[in-house]
């Protein structure tokens, strides 16, 4: 398509370069902070080219907050929540979608309404959940009056108890709700004639249909997972199952001390801590917008 | 509102496929409300033991509390401000990303970046820059002193936590916003130009309109959004201060339960924090979303 | 109920057993879980302080975890202790005493020194250490631990410049001290902030009480009394001082801390915690002068003894025999001389027993120039024998109280509101919580 619209296609880059600008600034002062030492970086103004200290303070940080296992924990949980998650809200997804049963927009509600409430404000109860997650069952069942006594599951201290909790959300099930609602139902009408069962259709048809939602929800959840900071530090109090995010925390002191923050140290760890999901961003975006623009061209 | 015309009717694997999400839900999301529920209608001493039943006591302690409502309203204005910048943004990005003109995979590889940025970190680069003493925005003060100072002046501090999130949230607007673009098929825009209408007109008679589905989880997703990352922003930033003029609703329930250990009277806002954002995601959904087709 | 203990017990014999024999030869150090809340470089001191007792012997094993603040360490123990996955000793700050005497969870320290042999000799604490965390009848609950108290911190450079070699010891002085450095070209005479610590401090120091009920020791219905006399001249005069230039507000939202905006030379004054003596000394401009000094009084005041700051140790109920006495031999291990004086050397923190503070003055310890000057707050500490208004503050969930308050300083001090009517409505909130908090402790009394 040739279209010949000069001004405004120095207007689109004008407004282009200025959104850069915006979007990327914070993270270079992130950066340039990160480069400096402790005075450097407490002057004012302070400078905006980095400084030499790049390699020292990262090391530094790397050492001084253990990043090592830490990042390997947030692998982990971040991984495991992004797979439990796109499984859960297919399927969850899918039966709310194509099937028809009295109860489906109960349970859709229920699912939808959990988007609602932030971990953060039932973070007690949830906590005392997860010291034994099977609590709620034996309630039940004390009042049934049966006398079966469930095991204990623990959850503390555990990647169990890291990513479980995480899943229990909408969003995943919204988005899949979303997508397969935008699914023409020739398709359907098209698999039923042809005799094909829901479980193929699901796996056959509709899966592959959505690899572009999948990537999506793949990156939101991993994003979402690996910057999770709250729950980890409630649910995590023995130093091996640590997050990198709940290490960054530390770097940084508290109001109550009264101690300068260490930001030359605190940016190098942020933008490390950064990192990852950051990679996630850049190569999921390549995948899924290739799979963005090969559908209607 | 509704599924599908044509549905299958396996009513046992309907209720397999959807069960492992409710098993979760009921074990980590409602069981858990239900407890709180309970507690705000009893005085929980903090570390358990015999509590007491006491009516809507805390209820009427809520909202005879003006700094409940101070809360709620400051809620608002950063929910929809911060929303509104973010959309507004990202949608005006898409759209000129999607124009294709060269060099637009650079910027649209850019674009992406902030989104990966966990909320603490962004509360801390913001604090960080526009600190009135120190870092990037101090330099107004040499001109004009005491123009901006966050640390003392409430307008400035909801100034810089809506930045704050509305930065956050730019990227993954402009993340779904771009994707509803791309499916917009081309032969509709190439449709338009031959009938004479120039590129903005298209993207008002032809893209927006079918935006809406896209605006319509959106906005759902960036006010929810705004309720959960105010946590970790307000947190890092301002604490609530200064004088209340950023003690968001989540924050303040965070603080009056964890902070100030009465679960009681965090529990009863939460529940009307519930409620409030329940009716609301209602109201969009019965009267947004049936105005938007599907296609 | 009592089954699965017993089954609980058997299991637990047969696995100590089975790790008994199948590692003979290093049998396995019996560990104990406690968590701190410090961060950052004094976090970092925590753990070294834990690393140190693991290396000291071969019988225990300390599991520190920092828990990423104070007000953290409380919660997540709270939280924990629901979940009876609560540590064996926990580091509480000063202000959430009264929440951990009242829980009927803990350990009181007494009664678990004499169970498992401990050998603290409790007179050795300073007398104002001591009294902050014992009940009213003078029992100590919780082991103190990092203490500080607050200090008046002064460039000796900047007051050169007008003249001065000594730091104001009263409040009188110090006006006259700010409007010379001001005058002089200091742009920022003195840095303060709005931590609720410092008017504790002052109050104690001029020997005026902040509750009724001997600042809440006599009784849970205590009601504030920060709107009363004392406090609210003192904080009028620093809005005036304020308002004139003479001090400035720094806070971390401002981009630097009151310590930092000191440590850079940007401001000739601040009060904070002895335990910054270490970071200002760490991070001072290159080549800056600056001591301490008591806090000033108004004149015609009879100076007392100030408060005791920082966080004392709980020990926590429902733990393993094994358990306690791994925590016990901590806790006899922190208060070995050599440890009291490790603490004070690689922190800003004070030397807490009467033994320790004065071998480390006999072995020159303030005389070396790092640490000099440390030995003022303790004089700060021991000025006078403990008064009703001097020994300690004891209100139920009093940080919830320090933040209404601090919320009022700073709506006072932007102008919404005259400093009068800020504190009132500040005392009136306060009471809530008070009221608040007995209800919800109903049935249960003040040790």
């Amino acid at each position: 398509m040739v279209e010949r619209t000069p001004i405004l296609n120095i207007l689109t880059h004008a407004i282009l370069l200025i959104g850069l600008v915006m979007l990327l600034l914070p993270l270079w002062i992130v950066f340039v902070a990160s480069t400096h030492d402790f005075r450097t970086v407490n002057t004012v103004p302070m400078p905006l080219w980095p400084g030499t200290h790049m390699v020292e303070n990262y090391i530094a940080t790397w050492n001084q907050s253990d990043f090592g296992p830490k990042m390997l924990n947030s692998l982990i949980m971040a991984v495991g929540v992004t797979v439990g998650k796109i499984t859960i809200a297919a399927l969850s997804a899918y039966s709310i979608v194509y099937f028809r049963y009295r109860f489906r927009m109960v349970f859709f509600w229920l699912i939808f309404i959990t988007l609602m409430l932030p971990l953060e404000v039932r973070i007690v109860p949830t906590y005392a959940v997860a010291a034994n997650a099977l609590r709620p069952y034996q309630e039940i069942i004390n009042l049934t009056g049966l006398s079966i006594v469930l095991p204990e599951w623990r959850l503390l201290n555990s990647y169990a108890g890291l990513i479980l909790p995480l899943i229990a959300t909408a969003t995943g099930t919204f988005l899949y709700r979303q997508f397969f609602l935008t699914v023409p139902e020739e398709l359907l009408e098209a698999a039923k004639m042809d005799g094909t069962g829901p479980l193929r259709f699901f796996w056959d048809i509709l899966l592959p249909l959505s690899k572009t939602n999948m990537a999506a929800l793949a990156t939101i959840m991993f994003v979402y997972a690996w910057n999770q900071y709250l729950w980890p530090l409630l649910v995590i109090t023995d130093p091996n199952y640590g997050t990198a995010v709940m290490q960054l925390q530390r770097i940084v002191p508290g109001p109550n001390f009264g101690e300068p923050p260490r930001w030359h140290t605190a940016m190098a760890g942020t933008l490390m801590v950064m990192l990852p999901p950051l990679l996630v961003v850049i190569f999921m975006q390549r995948w899924f917008v290739r799979g963005l623009i090969s559908q209607d061209k | 509102m509704s599924g599908k015309r044509v549905t299958f009717n396996q009513r046992w694997l309907a209720g397999l496929l959807i069960l492992p999400q409710l098993l979760l839900i009921f074990t980590f999301f409602y069981w858990p409300t239900g407890e709180a529920l309970f507690w705000a209608f009893t005085l929980e001493p903090p570390f358990g033991g015999e509590m007491q039943w006491v009516g809507w006591q805390n209820f009427t302690t809520v909202f005879e509390d003006p700094l409940f409502w101070n809360s709620v309203r400051r809620s608002i204005v950063f929910g929809v401000a911060s929303t509104a910048i973010a959309m507004g943004i990202g949608l005006l990005l898409a759209l000129f990303v999607d124009r294709q003109l060269p060099g637009y995979k650079g910027f649209r590889f850019v674009y992406f970046w902030p989104y990966a940025v966990a909320a603490p970190a962004v509360g801390l680069a913001f604090r960080f820059i526009f600190a009135p003493d120190a870092g990037f925005v101090s330099a107004i003060n040499q001109w004009f002193p005491n123009l901006w100072n966050p640390a003392l002046d409430g307008v400035d501090a909801m100034i810089l936590i809506i930045l704050a999130n509305a930065w956050s949230m730019v990227a993954y607007n402009f993340i779904f916003f771009l994707a509803g673009l791309q499916s917009i098929p081309r032969s509709l825009i190439e449709a338009g130009a031959m009938d004479g209408s120039g590129v903005l007109r298209r993207m008002r008679d032809i893209q927006l309109p079918l935006m809406a589905p896209t605006v319509f989880f959106l906005i759902v997703i960036n006010i929810t959004d705004s309720f959960v990352n105010a946590f970790g922003i307000v947190d890092i930033t301002t604490g609530g201060g200064p004088a209340r003029a950023t003690d968001l609703m989540v924050f303040k329930i965070f603080a009056d339960g964890f902070k100030g250990k009465d679960y009681s009277l965090a529990a009863a806002q939460s529940i009307v924090l519930m409620l409030l954002v329940c009716a609301l995601t209602f109201v969009q959904f019965r009267y947004v979303e049936r105005r938007i087709h599907y296609t | 109920m009592l089954n699965k203990r017993l089954i609980g017990a058997a299991f637990g014999a047969a696995a100590l057993f089975a790790a008994g024999t199948a590692d003979a030869q290093a049998p396995a150090r019996q560990r104990f879980d406690y968590w701190y809340g410090l961060t950052g470089q004094l976090g970092e001191r925590m753990a070294e302080h834990c690393a140190r007792f693991n290396a000291s012997q071969t019988r225990f094993e300390a599991v520190c975890v920092g828990q990423g603040g104070y007000d953290r360490a409380e919660q997540n123990t709270i939280a924990a202790y629901r979940a009876r996955q609560h540590p064996t000793i926990v580091q509480i700050y000063d202000a959430g005493t009264v929440n951990f005497m009242l829980s009927g969870v803990t350990y009181n320290a007494v009664t678990f020194a004499r169970d498992f042999n401990m050998n603290i000799n409790w007179a050795d604490y300073f007398p104002g250490v001591a009294s902050y965390y014992a009940t009213s009848r003078g029992e100590m609950w919780s082991f103190p631990y990092n203490s500080s108290t607050a200090m008046l911190y002064w460039n000796r450079q900047a007051f050169g410049s007008i003249g001065r070699t000594e730091a104001p010891a009263t409040w009188e002085q110090l006006e006259r001290d700010m409007r010379a450095l001001r005058a002089a070209g200091h742009a920022c005479p003195m840095a303060i902030d709005f931590d609720i610590w410092q008017f504790e401090q002052l109050s104690a120091i001029h020997n005026q009480p902040i509750a009724t009920q001997n600042n809440g020791y006599s009784g849970l219905n205590a009601e504030l009394l920060f709107n009363r006399g004392f406090l609210p001249s003192h904080i009028a005069n620093m809005k005036r001082w304020y308002d004139e230039g003479l001090m400035r507000i720094q806070t971390a939202q401002t981009g630097k801390t009151l310590v930092q905006a000191f440590a850079d030379g940007s401001c000739a004054l601040t009060i904070t915690s002895i335990a910054n003596h270490g970071v200002v000394g760490s991070t001072a401009a290159r080549g800056m002068e600056w001591g301490v000094a008591m806090l000033p009084v108004y004149e015609g005041t009879a100076r007392q003894n100030s408060l005791v700051g920082g966080a004392s140790l709980w020990v926590m109920q429902g733990k393993s025999r094994g358990e306690y006495e791994a925590a016990a031999a901590f806790l006899d291990w922190i208060a070995t001389p050599d440890e009291v004086r490790w603490m004070p050397s690689v922190t800003g923190y004070i030397p807490i027993t009467t033994p320790a503070f004065n071998a480390m003055t006999a072995a020159g310890f303030y005389r070396q120039p790092q640490y000099e000057g440390r030995e003022i707050s303790i004089q700060s500490l021991t000025f006078t024998p403990p008064s009703a208004n001097s020994r300690g503050i004891r209100l139920g969930n009093y940080t919830s109280i320090r933040s209404e308050l601090q919320s009022e300083l700073q709506a006072a001090f932007t102008g919404q509101k005259p400093v009068q009517q800020a504190l009132d409505d500040a005392v009136a909130r306060g009471n809530q919580i008070l009221r608040r908090f007995e209800q919800t402790m109903r049935g249960r009394e003040l040790p």
